[in-house]
């Protein structure tokens, strides 16, 4: 690296040498007209000579006077030339001024000869200038050397000149090659240098381009350089689409807030990873699932912009997803299970309860039907001979009724070959709450001719129930007396039976007195009598019976909250949402 | 007397006709290729031509000085003078070849004065072909030096 410096250097030096040399070479080179002083001095001696020859032929009466006052003005004019600047110092140089001073005063001395001249006149003329040829002779005997003197000396120098450049070119020929050849070798590295950096960038597109995972790259002004093939796969966009656009403009993916947080937090020189982003290619098609990871890329430690990978994880997604379904399922399944057994264990406590208090029951439910079967038969028996077979059968038949009411909840409570295999809960079976609820209100009619009762049924009600028709029959029953019992007089009792999702649902509403709500759960405990049945017979079980059997048939009996009066709600599962 | 006759010989001998006003001497003879030559002046025919003026150094002196005269080119044009060359001849028979482009080129005049005094046959005159050497760096040689004639006498038009 030292060498090159030294040669430009060298180079340089030489070159400015050679030019300030050859600089001088050419100022030398330029004769001046003052070197011309050979061709002066002869002119000199030429006039000297010739004024003496018009002399002589004046001497001969060949000239006139004025010929010689010319040839006269014309020595003079030498004599002013030499006289001014240039030739002035050229005399003094070569050592002849104090002559030339002393043959110029001589010379203005003379005056040239009147027109009627005598020859002794012409012949003084003649002497007088005898001195100037010798002089002017000697003049330019002394210039010749002096000019060849100079000549020389001028010659050695400018050869002297000559050989300092021709050496300085030698030098500048050899740091020449040197820097030729240093410059054939810098090219040659840098050719070389070339192909390499060539080879590993078409290593490393290769490897873009056949890579299976989506590579995009961008610089710090967030425009897309890099888009491999399967990218475009991924992504349903061509690199031509993609490549030097803004990553927002290649598709509405690039522009989510995640990905624009996770380019900027890379251009910071952090790392970023996003997991099972959806990319919608099309509306109308399911998303791809893509795992991304966004990465600074840096050049000399500067980051110049974001390297991002995305991997097309649509199978790990659809993987979690079935898991997370069935795993769904399962928690619905257990929960479904574990209402069911809720459902049964209340079934059982409720139906270990009524058998607990089997007794209170018994009294409970048959003290009414018997009574009816009692009173009839009275009837019958004091009416004797009076009653005709109508009223007999009407009476009997109401007394038969009393009793097979009673014959049944003894066979479904009581049920021989089902106690046996300690299944205490309840039979349950399709029923028509409907017909049931009709019988049950006829029944009260007759039992209660003063009350006020009235059947209602929603539009379109669905009566089908799932349960087990003689308890039901009972529970509605305990229901309506109530309701008619607790009544206030001359006010209408009503039943209206309605369905929703699950249950068929039967409300018993009177308008007698509210009942505490300290009292509102307690009036299903068994034995409790509230504050204003005081007044009213009854033992404090009907409405633990009521619940007790409904509970064992999946159903359940309420106190309605609010509103005037009250209203006891009977829900039994409905046949349809049982059977869904 | 002596001195107008042997001119009148002179002009008769070349067969030059004597135009000379009041007899003054004649200083310039131009010959050759002229429209009426051969032609003859003296100084106040001379001096009679528009004027030129110019500012130069020359060789054989030191600094620069105002030369009056007239314009070389104008005058041959006055003249009609029609060739390549003229051949300008001094007092002392100094003669050199003057190529004519030499005066379309440069604004080369014949002078009569330096520094407002009158050039004196004993020093360079009565004329001086002058070139304008400072104004021209290619006039700064010496194949233009050797043609500054001074004592002019003679203009051949070749």
């Amino acid at each position: 690296m030292i060498l090159p410096l030294v040669a430009i250097v060298v180079f340089a030096v030489l070159l400015a040498f050679s030019l300030i040399r050859m600089i001088e070479v050419d100022t030398d080179i330029r004769v001046d007209a003052e070197r011309n002083m050979l061709w002066v001095m002869h002119q000199s001696e030429s006039a000297a000579r010739r004024l003496v020859e018009a002399t002589l032929r004046a001497e001969l009466g060949e000239a006139d006077a004025s010929e010689i006052a010319l040839r006269l003005d014309l020595l003079r004019s030498r004599f002013a030339l030499l006289g001014d600047g240039p030739q002035q110092r050229f005399i003094t140089d070569i050592g002849l001024a104090p002559q030339m001073a002393d043959l110029r005063v001589a010379l203005q001395a003379l005056r040239p000869p009147p027109e009627d001249f005598t020859t002794a006149e012409v012949q003084q003329l003649r002497l007088a200038m005898a001195p100037f040829a010798a002089f002017f002779s000697r003049a330019a005997n002394k210039t010749m050397i002096r000019e060849w003197d100079d000549l020389g000396g001028r010659l050695e120098t400018s050869r002297e000149q000559l050989h300092q450049i021709i050496v300085s070119l030698l030098g500048i020929m050899l740091t020449g090659g040197v820097l030729t050849i240093t410059l054939f070798l810098a090219l040659r590295h840098s050719r070389r240098s070339n192909d390499m950096l060539r080879r590993e960038r078409d290593f490393s597109a290769l490897l873009i381009s056949s890579s299976g995972e989506g590579i995009m790259a961008v610089d710090d002004a967030g425009t897309c350089t890099i888009w491999n093939p399967a990218m475009a796969a991924m992504t349903g966009r061509t690199a031509q689409q993609a490549i030097g656009r803004k990553m927002s403009e290649i598709a509405g993916f690039f522009d989510i807030t995640a990905m624009r947080r996770a380019v900027a937090a890379s251009l910071d020189g952090k790392d970023s990873n996003l997991a099972l982003q959806p990319y919608f290619r099309d509306a109308e098609e399911p998303p791809l699932h893509v795992d991304l990871k966004v990465s600074p890329m840096r050049d000399h430690g500067r980051v110049i912009g974001a390297i991002v990978f995305m991997h097309d994880a649509s199978d790990r997604y659809a993987a979690r997803e079935k898991e997370a379904e069935s795993r769904a399922r399962l928690e619905q399944l257990v929960a479904e299970r574990t209402r069911e057994l809720d459902d049964a264990l209340t079934r059982e406590r409720s139906a270990a309860d009524l058998y607990r208090n089997f007794a209170g029951m018994i009294s409970h439910q048959f003290r009414t039907p018997l009574a009816v079967a009692d009173s009839a038969l009275q009837r019958l028996i004091r009416r004797g001979p009076r009653a005709d077979a109508a009223e007999i059968i009407e009476r009997a038949t109401g007394a038969r009724n009393a009793i097979a009411g009673l014959t049944r909840l003894v066979e479904s409570t009581l049920d021989a070959a089902r106690l046996q295999a300690g299944q205490v809960g309840a039979r349950r079976a399709p029923c028509d709450l409907i017909a049931l609820l009709d019988m049950v209100g006829a029944r009260q009619r007759a039992a209660s001719p003063g009350a006020r009762i009235k059947l209602r049924r929603a539009d379109a009600v669905d009566a089908a129930a799932l349960c087990d028709p003689a308890h039901a029959e009972q529970v509605m029953e305990n229901l309506l007396s109530n309701a008619v019992k607790y009544a206030d007089p001359d006010t209408p009792i009503t039943v209206r039976l309605h369905n929703d999702d699950r249950s068929v649902l039967c409300d018993f509403s009177n308008t007698g007195p509210a009942i505490d709500e300290a009292d509102r759960e307690r009036v299903f405990e068994s034995g409790f009598r509230g504050a204003n049945s005081a007044s009213t017979p009854g033992t404090g079980v009907g409405l633990f019976i009521a619940r007790s059997l409904a509970r064992m048939q999946g159903g359940e009996v309420s106190l309605l909250p609010g509103g005037a009066g009250t209203t006891f709600r009977l829900a039994l599962p409905r046949l349809a949402g049982a059977a869904r | 007397m002596r001195l107008s006759a042997a001119i009148g010989l002179l002009c008769l001998s070349l067969w030059v006709p004597c135009v000379t006003a009041a007899g003054s001497a004649p200083v310039l003879q131009v010959t050759g290729q002229i429209a009426d030559g051969p032609a003859v002046f003296d100084m106040p025919q001379l001096r009679d031509l528009p004027r030129a003026t110019l500012e130069t150094s020359t060789v054989v002196t030191d600094g620069a000085h105002r030369f009056t005269g007239f314009l070389m080119r104008d005058f041959l044009a006055q003249l009609g003078a029609e060739g390549q060359m003229v051949t300008a001849t001094a007092l002392n028979d100094y003669a050199v070849d003057i190529p004519l482009s030499d005066f379309d080129r440069f604004d080369v005049i014949v002078a009569y004065s330096m520094d407002g005094a009158a050039l004196d046959r004993a020093d360079k005159g009565p004329l001086w072909i002058v070139y304008p050497r400072d104004a021209h760096a290619e006039l700064q040689d010496i194949r233009y030096d050797y043609r500054w004639v001074w004592q002019l006498s003679q203009i051949d038009v070749r």
